[in-house]
Order: C-alpha cells, then sequence, then structure tokens
C-alpha cells in the first residue's frame, strides 16, 4: 500500500446551495461516510484545509473578482455571475479553505509525506474563470495549484488532466497561452453539454499552441470510447511533454447513473482511468499526483467511485 | 432577426471610376471579400467581389509571361464600373435573416449590401455576419446543455417540453425543431438549448412524461441501410 493523503475538512459542508441543488453539502457527506464504514479513511494520511494565501488566488483570479465574491458572500447575495452559482455567508470562506487545502495536499506529496493524495473538496473549480464564476466553480483549484507547484516547488511542467464529464473551460483559458502546463480533458462533446466548449480545434494559442488537448465524446458513447481516447490523445501528449507533476480535475458525473451527462462510463470504466492516470504518474512524475474533486453529483454512485480512485492511488486494487 | 442588427455598419465603399486595382488593394487593406460600389449621393450602384476581380485577372503563375502582365497592367488600370454587378440583390435593414438566408441561397453571393427606401448604401451582411447571427440566435454563445429529445408528432409535445424546463426554473437559449430528424415510428426530434449546467432533474422529468433522449451515435447507426 502507498502513503496517499485524503484532505477533507468538515468546514467544506458550509457552503450551502440551497434546496435541490445538485451540487450540496451530502457530496462531501456520503463520500467521507462511505470511507469510514469500509475502514478504507483509517488508512489515508490525513490532511487538514487551512485557508490559502489570498497571494495564491492572485496567481489565477483577478483582485478584483476575489473582493467581488468575498463582498457577495459578506453582503448576502444569493449567487454570482448566475443564478445557479448560489453563494451563501460562508461560501467566500469555504472557497478559500478548499484551494488552501489543495495546496497542502501539494505540500505534503512534495514533501514526500504523502505518495499522492485526493482532495475532496466543495466547492469545485475547473469552470471558475479569470474573473467570474461559473458551472458552481468559485476559485479554480487546479489551476491555482498549478501556479503553486511552480511558484513554490519549482516544478516546471505540469500535467493536468481533467476527467469530469463537463469541459473545464476555466482552467484550459487560464492555461491556453502557456507552454509550461498542459491540459487534457475528456468530457461529452460540447456541441450537447455545458458549457459548450472544449473542441478538438482548442489546442491552445501563441507559447502555449499545442499544450492543451480535448477529446469530446458523444452522448451515449462510454467505456469504449473513453479507453480509445485516452489511449490515442492522452497517452501520447503526456509522452511528448513529459510533465513533471499530475493534477486531476476528478469528476465522476461520467457514469451512467449520472443524469448531468448523457455519457455511460460504468464503474469498471471508471477503474481504467484511475489505472491508467497512476500509471502516468508513475512513468512521469515519480508517482507524484494531486487529485481534486470536481463533478460528480448521482448520490448512490459517487462515493462508490470516490472509493475506488483512492483503491487505485493507494495500490490496493 | 432583423438585418440592422446583425449587418456590417461602417461603410467601406468605393466609387465607379476607382481602378480595379485601387479597388483590389483597398479590400485587401480592410480584409473584405465584397466591396459595394456608390455614387456621390451615397446611392448603391454596383457591388465588386474579390472572385470578380481575380476571374478578370490572368492567373498568378503565368506572370512571368510579359504579354500577361501587360494585359494584368490593363485590366488593373481599368475603372471598378465596368467590372462590378450593376443593380445588385440588396435588403432593407428592416428586412429578417430569413430573407438574407434565402436570397444568399437563391442568388449564390455571400453578401448583400444593405439600403435604404432611397437605395442610399447602409451596410452589408456577408455570410459571417450570419453566421455569428445564428450562433446568437442558437444562445450557443453562452454556456448551456443541449437536450435531444424525442417525441410523438402530435399537438401539446412542445408545450409539455416547455412547461417542464419552465417549471425547472431554467433559462432556455434556443428550441430547434428537427424535422429531418425523426425515429422510425413517425416521432420527431426537440433541441432545447438550456443555459444551465443543472440538467440531471429536468432530464428524469422528461423521461418520466415518456420523451426519449436521443444518441447521436445510435441514430446515426439507424440511418444506414439495414443488412437484409
Amino acid at each position: 500500500m502507498l502513503r496517499t493523503g485524503f484532505l477533507y475538512d468538515p468546514r467544506f459542508l458550509l457552503h450551502v446551495t440551497g434546496d435541490d441543488h445538485p451540487e450540496c453539502p451530502d457530496r462531501l457527506r456520503l463520500i467521507v461516510e462511505n470511507l469510514e464504514r469500509s475502514g478504507l479513511l483509517g488508512q489515508l494520511m490525513q490532511i487538514k484545509a487551512e485557508k490559502a494565501k489570498q497571494h495564491w488566488i492572485e496567481t489565477v483570479h483577478h483582485i478584483r473578482y476575489i473582493m467581488r465574491f468575498e463582498e457577495s458572500c459578506a453582503f448576502g447575495m444569493p449567487s454570482i455571475d448566475h443564478d445557479e452559482n448560489r453563494i451563501c455567508y460562508d461560501s467566500y470562506d469555504t472557497a478559500m479553505l478548499a484551494v488552501g487545502g489543495v495546496l497542502k495536499a501539494v505540500d505534503a506529496v512534495m514533501e514526500g509525506e504523502a505518495a499522492n493524495a485526493f482532495c475532496a473538496v466543495r466547492p469545485p473549480g475547473h469552470h471558475a474563470e479569470f474573473d467570474r464564476a461559473m458551472g458552481f466553480c468559485y476559485f479554480n483549484n487546479v489551476a491555482i495549484a498549478a501556479r503553486y507547484l511552480q511558484e513554490k516547488w519549482g516544478v516546471k511542467r505540469i500535467g493536468i488532466v481533467d476527467f469530469d464529464v463537463h469541459h473545464g473551460n476555466g482552467t484550459q483559458h487560464i492555461f491556453e497561452k502557456d507552454n509550461t502546463v498542459f491540459y487534457y480533458s475528456i468530457h461529452e462533446h460540447p456541441s450537447f453539454s455545458y458549457p459548450g466548449t472544449g473542441r478538438e480545434f482548442d489546442i491552445g494559442m501563441g507559447d502555449g499552441e499545442g499544450f492543451t488537448k480535448n477529446s469530446p465524446v458523444l452522448p451515449g458513447r462510454g467505456d469504449t470510447e473513453y479507453r480509445k481516447r485516452l489511449t490515442d490523445d492522452l497517452l501520447p501528449a503526456m509522452s511528448a511533454f513529459q510533465p513533471q507533476f499530475l493534477l486531476l480535475s476528478s469528476g465522476f458525473d461520467a457514469h451512467v447513473d449520472d443524469l448531468m451527462s448523457g455519457t455511460n462510463l460504468s464503474t469498471e470504466g471508471y477503474n481504467f482511468i484511475f489505472r491508467l492516470l497512476v500509471d502516468l504518474a508513475v512513468r512521469f512524475c515519480g508517482g507524484r499526483l494531486v487529485s481534486v474533486l470536481e463533478g460528480g453529483y448521482h448520490l448512490d454512485t459517487l462515493p462508490i467511485l470516490v472509493s475506488n480512485h483512492i483503491k487505485y492511488l493507494a495500490d490496493l486494487k | 432577426m432583423f438585418v440592422f442588427k446583425d449587418m456590417a455598419k461602417t461603410l467601406i465603399n468605393g466609387d465607379e471610376t476607382m481602378t480595379v486595382s485601387q479597388a483590389r488593394d483597398l479590400m485587401r487593406e480592410k480584409d473584405i471579400r465584397h466591396l459595394p460600389i456608390t455614387d456621390a449621393a451615397g446611392k448603391l450602384v454596383g457591388i465588386v467581389s474579390d472572385r470578380d476581380i481575380r476571374s478578370a485577372l490572368p492567373s498568378d503563375m503565368v506572370d512571368t509571361d510579359s504579354s500577361c502582365r501587360e494585359e494584368s497592367v490593363m485590366i488593373l488600370s481599368r475603372p471598378i464600373g465596368s467590372l462590378m454587378t450593376k443593380d445588385p440583390v440588396c435588403v432593407y435593414p428592416f428586412d429578417t435573416l430569413q430573407d438574407v438566408l434565402l436570397l444568399m441561397q437563391r442568388h449564390r453571393v455571400g453578401a448583400l449590401p444593405v439600403v435604404d427606401e432611397d437605395g442610399i448604401l447602409r451596410g452589408i451582411v456577408a455570410v459571417g455576419d450570419m453566421l455569428s447571427a445564428f450562433i446568437e440566435v442558437m444562445g450557443i454563445h453562452q454556456p448551456g446543455t443541449l437536450l435531444c429529445v424525442l417525441a410523438p408528432d402530435r399537438q401539446g409535445e412542445m408545450k409539455k417540453l416547455i412547461d417542464t424546463i419552465s417549471d425547472e426554473g431554467i433559462s432556455t437559449g434556443s428550441i430547434l425543431v428537427a424535422r429531418g430528424i425523426q425515429g422510425g415510428d413517425g416521432r420527431k426530434a426537440f433541441f432545447p438549448y438550456l443555459l444551465t449546467n443543472n440538467v440531471a432533474r429536468v432530464k428524469q422529468k422528461l423521461i418520466e412524461q415518456g420523451f426519449e433522449m436521443l444518441e447521436p451515435v445510435k441514430w446515426y447507426l439507424d440511418q444506414l441501410p439495414k443488412k437484409s
């Protein structure tokens, strides 16, 4: 078994999105309960969250947006930038805590305390743009982690793999001109799925041309298509790029049970992805990998998939 | 939906006396493919496309031939009035996108000048402007999710669909009805583009009401000839 870090903090539940919102505190509560029940939680290295220093948020987000978000929460606004990006008084602090937690997970892996880590955080991050909230996301956790790895730890080349069923528009836009961060995303085809970006012709621009890759999957497709696209698109791209650290935007909403998408990945199909990504990290990054929770809204399936993901990280499967 | 909203309003136009060479240079400089030609009062008298100019000139490939070069110089120095299409098809600012689409298709042109009631040039609408207009009409410049819904071809299905969507408090970017895409059983396909990320529940409700979610690849496979 590998020493796998697990980031969770009950304060992540304080970002309350109201009745009937799919991005709800129960997602995390059920993930943790399931890990506890199976005994897996006790085998993981616990990482506690602490608020990120604003400096790190500013490596990705505009200061005016950061302040606007903070003020919107403090003034009791119901949402920010779209009525689905619900906020409450604690949302800003929770988002700061999520970022800070992910950065601590990065530290744990860089210091060698943990071989890799999974971050069970809310709110998610990959839709969050430089200057606005989007798709239930406020701060781009993974993008900030990439900048942190580069600035604090001097890691030059970061690979980001985003297997949430939605395209991570925020992460793509943040790094599209950057040749030091490779952004790969596999997601439901943008003609059909939110947010409508992430076509194959998006390959980055300027210095970053060739450092963004998208694999859209049509609704109704599942394991076979994922297997094919990951093998044909992701592996050659990462072999050429040679990342030194792997960050995952881990979404569990491509599962057949999850009606947020039309893709039909099975539990086994997800296992294929988990195994492949661990292998990728071992091959290029000395195993260094931090996986960050994005989407996944089917409350029965999500905890099982997260648990499987962690088992692959910890080499228990 | 109206031409005035989507046309290019910055006028770039020539007059009949300018030479073919001047017209070509102006079009290159402004990166346009159609140049409306007006008289001194600003009234539209013709239009010239980059293709008109290219067809009038000998090929670049034979440029080394001196007789061709002389011919080119001669053509380039002629007035554009001799090359332009006179009295071209045009539209009014209050005409619709539908008009533009059908006129472009009928006359096989890539741009239509826009004139007012007095025939004064007010703008131009080109294929690129139509693409932008339709991207906006479909709502796909905003983040959202496209549902592919098969429904029986009978009255009231559209209402059911819209009611279900609005009951969920979801804004709609557009709803396309695809008449060419039908289930073998005479059902018809609706494509609502919803300005939301949150589609799990609305999908569930639509399925409960008997709508079917169409899968693109499955649909395509159904179109292929059946093996006997």
